[in-house]
């Protein structure tokens, strides 16, 4: 395999609140290879999100913090970088777009000017130059009549369409990365099938990397090549698509495969797993996931298992069990 | 469109329903409007022949209509102290009010929308708790009690400024400051927490994530949609000046319509108390209708798509 375009090395991110600090992103490494689609999965709260702020640089400071870890992207750490030259790298090489189209447009000015803004930012260019960058990237997110929707505020358009808007601005200047923070989960079912097809189809024509943040394991089965799993702030297992939804070994991983509704004939109770992810604050010795794992050991309560790698793939489970349906 | 033409219907309504309320009040205050043109032996035929031929004697509805019929033709009448013609008096006066007002709601957004902006970037800092302290005091102290304390500080004791009179723009100073200082302390206040507000929102993440520098989010997009309600307070800030015009020109001997609105109650001088009352109702609705506008012209949300 070439070499990860960015790896993630150990990065752990603390939250502080009235003078009490815990760790929300604990330790976390992963790679993302050129050409690739990762998808980081797992519940509301688990550390997807902040994670993804933490290698933009976006956590809200200064509640939150990076205390150690690195993020590698051609030659650099980004975590060492100055708030000026993360700047540079951001909405250029790394992009990102997030969960709500609603609320991720500033109301205020026109789509046109939001777009050729962030363009001008990064590029020396005239007034025009950047408008026909904008309309160019907003034409191939499929956007209707584009030209108009330059000259149009934010409210005038649908979420899906303001979803394509978001789009277009992180991909319009060619970034070597995006990450994609549930980019369909505020979308009518109908749109998100739309929305994850142009996503899928500009990053195989741009030869881009996508971290590709869910917590829809059949969004990750359809795209992705290869998938992480967070639970309470640590990745729990990390596999290749085909190997994890095939041979499921942590336990959360299982849980959340069972939880998929799995065809529309299927009658009875959807699957769910009982409890919810810890706050960070009250997070158990020993195996996060324990209070709420089937089979945990005493030894899962009381010890804290470390990410073992083994054939391609990397687990933290003191007793994995194969899946029986 | 719509918007702005009910906006508009409904000042009118407001400046209709508040002539009545003023003509009603002046006379229901008792008093005697005869004592101001006569002299204190004249008799109470002659009382009664002067409230006849002013029509004082006609049921309060016909004075109504008969007043606002002239008013309307453009006839002001004339103060019934002096024989004075209200016209010349609203010109005179009038200019004299704009420039103190003018002053006083100037300051009040130069001072104050910066002094919000920088509390709400240096967010619970030792700055932020200064500003916002200054700000309760601002608004706790009662400007009559502003107005002589300064008088006492920089005319008495420091003899840097004038204490009263008119109209040099040294004697400007100390009663724009009083008139301006609760406005102010409001603006600071309204400003902080609608930057506050949008700057926690979700866009203005998207906008860093584009690159966009702090200065460029904070500066230019979080200011843009703080404007909003900053303009739309603007109209409550005219409606407070005008009405403490009347306390802060009385004290510092500043001959505006506050002054004049004054002196023509105490002395029981209906038209010019009637007038100059509706003047400041008109001065109040019209700054409410322009905050109207502004917060239409401000907001692409409510222009028509």
């Amino acid at each position: 395999m070439a070499a990860p375009l960015l790896s993630v090395r150990n990065l752990t991110t603390v939250i502080r609140t009235e003078g009490i600090q815990f760790e929300v992103v604990k330790g976390v490494s992963f790679d993302l290879y050129p050409n690739e689609i990762l998808g980081l999965v797992g519940e509301s709260g688990c550390g997807k999100t902040l994670t993804a702020l933490s290698v933009m640089g976006l956590i809200p400071v200064p509640a939150a913090r990076i205390t150690g870890g690195a993020v590698h992207f051609r030659n650099k750490d980004l975590v060492g970088l100055s708030e000026r030259e993360m700047r540079e790298v951001r909405g250029d090489d790394i992009s990102m777009i997030f969960q709500d189209p609603l609320t991720s447009l500033d109301p205020m000015f026109t789509v046109g000017h939001l777009l050729t803004e962030v363009i001008r930012r990064h590029r020396s260019i005239s007034r025009s130059a950047a408008e026909a960058i904008a309309l160019q990237a907003l034409t191939e997110v499929e956007l209707p009549d584009p030209a108009t929707r330059m000259k149009q505020y934010p409210h005038q358009l649908s979420g899906g369409m303001r979803q394509r808007v978001m789009i277009a601005m992180a991909l319009m200047l060619d970034p070597d990365i995006l990450i994609a923070d549930e980019p369909t989960t505020a979308l009518d079912v109908t749109v998100q099938a739309q929305i994850l097809d142009r996503l899928v189809g500009q990053q195989r024509r741009r030869d881009m990397s996508m971290l590709l943040i869910t917590h829809d394991l059949g969004v990750v089965a359809a795209v992705a090549h290869r998938v992480a799993v967070m639970y309470s702030g640590e990745i729990v297992e990390q596999a290749t698509v085909e190997q994890l939804f095939a041979d499921p070994q942590h336990p959360y991983t299982q849980g959340l495969l069972q939880a998929l509704p799995q065809s529309r004939h299927q009658r009875g109770p959807l699957h769910t797993i009982p409890g919810r992810v810890p706050p960070p604050q009250f997070v158990p010795p020993g195996c996060p996931f324990s209070p709420r794992c089937s089979q945990a050991l005493l030894r899962c309560w009381e010890e804290h298992p470390e990410l073992v790698s083994d054939n391609g793939r990397d687990l933290r489970c003191f007793n994995p069990q194969p899946l029986t349906t | 469109m719509r918007y702005l033409a009910g906006r508009t219907v409904y000042m009118l309504i407001i400046l209709a329903i508040s002539s009545v309320a003023v003509f009603y009040a002046i006379r229901l205050s008792g008093g005697d409007a005869t004592a101001a043109r006569l002299p204190a032996s004249a008799t109470e035929a002659d009382r009664e022949t002067l409230r006849e031929v002013l029509g004082l004697n006609d049921p309060i509805y016909q004075q109504y209509f008969t007043y606002m019929g002239r008013l309307l033709s453009g006839d002001l009448g004339n103060s019934l102290t002096n024989n004075a013609l209200i016209s010349k008096m609203l010109i005179e006066h009038g200019r004299n009010s704009l420039i103190l007002g003018a002053a006083a709601f100037l300051l009040v957004f130069l001072i104050g929308v910066p002094l919000g902006m920088l509390a709400s970037v240096r967010r619970n800092t030792f700055l932020d708790q200064g500003i916002m302290s200054l700000s309760v005091a601002g608004m706790a102290v009662p400007n009559f009690w502003l107005a002589l304390l300064s008088i006492w500080l920089f005319a008495s004791v420091l003899g840097w400024l004038p204490s009263a009179g008119c109209c040099e723009p040294k004697q400007l100073i100390l009663p724009a400051i009083v008139l301006a200082a609760e406005g102010t302390a409001l603006t600071v206040r309204m400003t902080r927490s609608a930057m506050l507000e949008n700057l926690d929102s979700d866009w203005v993440r998207t906008l860093r994530a584009g690159g966009l520098s702090e200065a460029r989010v904070v500066g230019k997009h979080v200011f843009r949609n703080a404007l909003i309600p900053i303009i739309s307070l603007a109209g409550l800030r005219i409606g407070q000046i005008v009405g403490y015009a009347l306390i802060v020109e009385v004290i510092f001997g500043w001959p505006g319509l506050g002054q004049v609105l004054v002196n023509a109650v105490l002395r029981r001088d209906y038209p010019v108390a009637q007038f100059f009352s509706l003047v400041l109702v008109v001065l109040v609705v019209l700054g409410n209708w322009l905050a109207d506008l502004g917060y239409l012209a401000a907001n692409p949300r409510l222009r028509k798509a």
